[in-house]
């Protein structure tokens, strides 16, 4: 990455992340939605441990799905009320640094949340995610940061449409389907323990399509941009 | 900053056409701007102003012809083009939950400049917004948001200058802020050209006047040689300098 690609990526993760701390609106919707979510699902499924096991890194996985829809769809909202994206446009340099930013603007904000919703999700769900911490971790900085890959290019990809509300998750979540598979299985394993030893299959599949998606996304994502 | 050397003109356009959905908003459109000079763009609304200049600050392509700015052709070369021209548009492109001085911050290292930020404050300060620095951006008049856009174009070292409608929300005192600095890029060796829909402001200090009508340049020429027909009938604002001749001449 050049210094000015760093820069101006730099730059928008900088006033995103500014701009959200100054409002708070995203995250505080985020983190109530989420929670809402995992009880909605804890309380229909019973209390039954064996059950919340098997299901719980699946509904983890929803509750991080569907709260981060509420982020990708606000992504580029500070753009339009500021006039537009030709704001960012109209400078020199990388056009793939307002992807960037946005990408990582998205991922932070997300990794904030997992923060406050992974223990929630420990109580409402019965969860032991601390016996393999680590591995847990690493499955969900994965599976976020895939998340965060797609949705802020077909976050992108839609801002202009009027139906945008409608058509990012439509079109987003059939993309989003080997991310969720890879890292829905690899949390459910993490958290059973890994009795058999088949979680490595599922990380490596998960790494295959965060690299595969970040190499598209950032390399065609200038003619989405551009006019 | 010295005259910039060159002798490419500035602005050369050979029947550029710009179709906007199913509008031409411009048509055949000739046009060749000298280095270092001011011209003042003027038209009704829907004339066509603010698609030149945003063709030229390389957010629009042309539907048709060919064009080149600074030297670097329009099809070819946005990414240079960019780095040497500055647009004040009339949308602003502040963020209101940032304050004037997060606003510049941004700006400049958007442009590619690591500045401090005591050049941040110095830019405030020449467009007499230092003592609200630390204001949210939502917080500021129509005016004070013009003002803080116009320093914006201060954090970076531009070679064209577009502005649209800088006059806008204005109060006097901002109207010849704005003739002072069209003055002193034109000194440096700057080139400005400046879209208004508004008789008499800019347009007698200007080197050129280009007038637009229908996505068409109907005249480009001296202020001296405009017709009575070329300009808005409306009349300028009372207390309002004439132009920016007197700075440019200063």
């Amino acid at each position: 990455m050049n210094g000015s690609l760093a820069l101006r990526t730099w730059a928008i993760l900088w006033k995103d992340m500014l701009v959200e701390l100054r409002t708070k609106q995203s995250f505080s919707a985020m983190v109530f939605f989420a929670a809402l979510v995992l009880f909605l699902f804890g309380f229909a499924i019973g209390p039954d441990p064996a059950t919340l096991s098997r299901l719980g890194g699946g509904l983890l996985w929803i509750a991080i799905a569907f709260t981060g829809m509420l982020s990708l769809g606000r992504t580029f909202q500070s753009e339009e009320v500021a006039g537009g994206l030709d704001g960012l446009r109209m400078y020199p340099g990388e056009i793939r640094a307002i992807y960037l930013g946005k990408l990582l603007a998205n991922f932070v904000l997300l990794i904030l949340l997992e923060i406050v919703l992974v223990p929630v999700a420990a109580v409402l769900l019965q969860l032991e995610p601390w016996g393999r911490f680590p591995l847990f971790v690493g499955i969900t900085l994965l599976g976020t940061f895939g998340f965060s890959v797609i949705g802020t290019f077909y976050a992108s990809l839609t801002q202009h449409l009027r139906a945008r509300e409608l058509m990012l998750p439509l079109l987003l979540f059939p993309a989003l389907v080997p991310v969720f598979l890879g890292a829905v299985n690899a949390t459910t394993l993490a958290l059973a323990g890994d009795p058999l030893d088949r979680i490595g299959g599922w990380v490596r599949l998960l790494i295959s399509f965060d690299v595969i998606f970040f190499v598209v996304c950032v390399w065609i994502y200038p003619l989405v941009l551009e006019e | 900053m010295s005259r910039i050397p060159g002798g490419e003109p500035a602005v050369r356009l050979e029947g550029i056409a710009k179709r906007l959905g199913w509008t031409w908003a411009l048509r055949e459109l000739d046009l060749e701007i000298e280095r270092g000079s001011s011209v003042v763009l003027v038209g009704p609304n829907g004339a066509g102003k603010t698609t030149l200049l945003r063709l030229l600050a390389t957010l629009l392509k042309p539907s048709a012809g060919a064009g080149e700015v600074m030297g670097i052709p329009l099809q070819r070369g946005a990414d240079d083009i960019r780095g040497r021209v500055g647009l004040l548009s009339a949308r602003g492109y502040l963020y209101g939950d940032l304050t004037a001085v997060e606003n510049l911050q941004f700006a400049a290292w958007m442009g590619g400049t690591r500045t401090d930020g005591r050049s941040v404050r110095s830019a405030l300060s020449r467009v007499g917004l230092d003592h609200v620095a630390d204001r949210r951006a939502r917080e500021f008049s129509s005016g004070m948001q013009k003002r803080l856009a116009f320093a914006a174009l201060l954090t970076r070292p531009l070679e064209l200058v577009l502005l649209d409608e800088p006059y806008a929300s204005l109060d006097t005192d901002g109207i010849r802020m704005v003739d002072e600095f069209v003055g002193e890029w034109k000194r440096d060796g700057r080139t400005v050209l400046l879209a208004t829909h508004r008789r008499g402001q800019a347009v007698s200090g200007a080197d050129r006047v280009a007038v637009l009508q229908s996505g068409r340049l109907r005249r480009f020429c001296l202020p001296s040689e405009l017709e009575p027909g070329d300009l808005d009938p409306e009349e300028p604002e009372p207390g309002r300098p004439e132009s920016h001749a007197e700075a440019a001449r200063g």
